[in-house]
């Protein structure tokens, strides 16, 4: 039996790392290799022609560099503009919280995906089309983010902040010399939660970009593609090129990415 | 928090206004916008005239709107229970102790952290006939015989196999994280009480750690169910909604629709269509998880 479990990790293993080890293998093989058999795609000759091609030749890091800024950019504004929204709603007793937090809530209930074509024609009035802001401000308002937030606020213990109030500290103060260092473990992982989800995003930049020095990895990857065939080598240069830089920050930071998708799942 | 309440609201406010800003603006101004959309003819340079309920009753008849709503149905129930069951497994592996416990955990959330057009371009060379990676393997463990191909991308079943196949590679990750942290949660003594008393492999998981996971497994389920139904830019990449349109899935649909024909008004009502169906699921799913709340 033991080995049986055995058996089913190591080929479960396998299955989920092949694809990636193929994608970096091919990338680095010479271009027009005749492939007979699996084994053909990793033996030599290898070759990185290609990797000088496509980083020189194309506009693949100019993609990859803006969907670094807009992931970037993303990730700081909605995570502060969530937190001070979790901070009042939980720790400020103003009128109509109730009614502002149910606001917040029914957020949820609406899927981006829907009032696409609407919000599409809202940025165009305000001629935000084609801009790194229209990438940025529309996806800004997470509810997600400030209710994952709140939640955490609503566990540190009133009386800290009334002795830091009765020492005469205002509540921007609280904000962000008490409550921000306490609950920094939350805002890590909704942070990079954040950023995976705008490097993944694809649909808004794909309707509101049509200029192709602001698309964004998602998008400039499909148009890179289209213009090759037969080969694997380039896509596979273009795919390692583009997934690079998320491994490495997956790799350094698996513990916190980790914990975000529990935490999220919880309160999701 | 002590102070009186007319600062209270001016604070709240302050803190609140640049959520609230982006959040009005981009969210639900777009919401109500939309609908006004609904009942015009209006393409991507202006608004044309207004047409009553003609978008909803063309939309009623339309044929292409029900079959990309089927569609994107059958990628539902296509990926969701192979999701959990697949998510579940690989919990239980990456669960189990062994030195290759934390690469188990790694190896199987990285390829959620891959961007969409990567992964699907991946699974769209990884589905190739002849050259191929998946056809490949299965020649040269002979499960495949070398004059016969698979060709996955043009056939509708088989192409639907393929999107659900490296959907499933792409983002088990999150929900296998999710099963692992609930597996972690349960207590070692209970499992070592069930061993005293004899139990064996498949009743500790049929009697314990599958009751233990139906929280998470709800959960699990809605969310899935949710996102799935907003599948796009996977299918779009692998098989272009084709062959014949038969893996068309409703967002492509809207898209087509909105930018490639210009009928933005006929659009949003579509996507008004999509809406109905998730904010349904969203409630079912809200209700579900208070419910579990109330228990706990």
């Amino acid at each position: 039996m033991k080995w049986f479990y055995r058996i089913v990790s190591v080929v479960m293993a396998a299955i989920f790392l092949l694809p990636v080890i193929w994608m970096l293998v091919v990338s680095i093989k010479e271009e027009g290799m005749k492939i007979v058999t699996v084994v053909d795609w990793f033996t030599p000759p290898y070759s990185l022609a290609v990797y000088d091609q496509i980083l020189n030749g194309t506009k693949l890091t100019d993609w990859l560099l803006n969907s670094v800024l807009v992931a970037v950019f993303v990730t700081l504004l909605t995570v502060v503009v969530a937190a001070m929204a979790g901070f009042v709603l939980s720790k400020v007793p103003f009128r109509y919280r109730a009614v502002a937090f149910f606001f917040i809530l029914s957020g949820l209930l609406i899927p981006g995906e829907a009032i696409i074509i609407p919000l599409y024609q809202v940025a165009k009035d305000m001629n935000l089309l084609n801009s790194y802001e229209g990438l940025i401000i529309p996806v800004l308002a997470s509810p997600v983010a400030v209710i994952v937030l709140k939640s955490f606020f609503d566990g540190v213990p009133n009386d800290l902040l009334e002795s830091v109030q009765i020492d005469g500290g205002g509540t921007w103060r609280i904000f962000t010399s008490i409550m921000i260092p306490l609950i920094r473990p939350a805002l890590a992982s909704m942070a990079i939660l954040t950023f995976i989800g705008s490097w993944n995003n694809f649909l808004w930049p794909f309707l509101s970009i049509t200029d192709d020095n602001l698309f964004t990895l998602p998008m400039g990857i499909p148009t890179l593609m289209s213009q090759y065939s037969e080969d694997y080598v380039k896509p596979m240069v273009v795919n390692t090129i583009a997934s690079l830089p998320i491994m490495l920050l997956f790799i350094i930071f698996e513990r916190q990415i980790v914990k975000g998708v529990s935490l999220s799942g919880i309160k999701g | 928090m002590r102070m009186n309440k007319w600062r209270a609201d001016v604070q709240a406010f302050l803190f609140l206004l640049p959520f609230l800003l982006v959040y009005v603006l981009f969210t639900f101004w777009p919401m109500i916008k939309g609908v006004q959309m609904t009942f015009y003819k209006w393409t991507l340079i202006k608004k044309m005239q207004y047409v009553g309920w003609d978008n909803y009753r063309r939309m009623l008849q339309d044929q292409e709107m029900w079959d990309a709503l089927w569609h994107s149905t059958i990628f539902v129930l296509l990926t969701t229970p192979t999701m959990l069951v697949l998510a579940i497994v690989l919990a239980m592996i990456a669960n189990r102790k062994s030195r290759l416990q934390k690469f188990y955990r790694s190896i199987f959330f990285l390829p959620s952290v891959l961007s969409v057009a990567v992964a699907s371009f991946l699974g769209l060379f990884v589905f190739q006939p002849y050259t191929g990676l998946v056809n490949s393997v299965l020649h040269l463990l002979g499960v495949l015989s070398d004059q016969r191909e698979i060709f996955w991308l043009t056939e509708t079943n088989l192409a639907w196999i393929a999107i659900s196949l490296i959907t499933l590679w792409w983002t088990v990750g999150f929900n296998f994280i999710l099963y692992l942290s609930a597996m972690q949660d349960i207590p070692d003594e209970i499992y070592e009480a069930a061993r005293l008393d004899g139990a064996n492999d498949r009743q500790v998981f049929w009697r314990i750690t599958l009751p233990y996971l139906s929280p998470i497994t709800k959960t699990i389920t809605m969310l899935q169910i949710i996102a799935s139904f907003k599948v796009f830019l996977q299918i779009y990449i692998i098989t272009g909604g084709g062959p014949l349109d038969q893996t068309r899935p409703i967002i492509q649909l809207i898209y087509q629709t909105g930018f490639r024909k210009n009928d933005l008004g006929y659009a949003a009502t579509m996507s008004y269509m999509l809406f109905a169906i998730l904010l349904v699921l969203s409630i079912i799913q809200y209700v579900i998880n208070n419910r579990k709340g109330a228990n706990a």
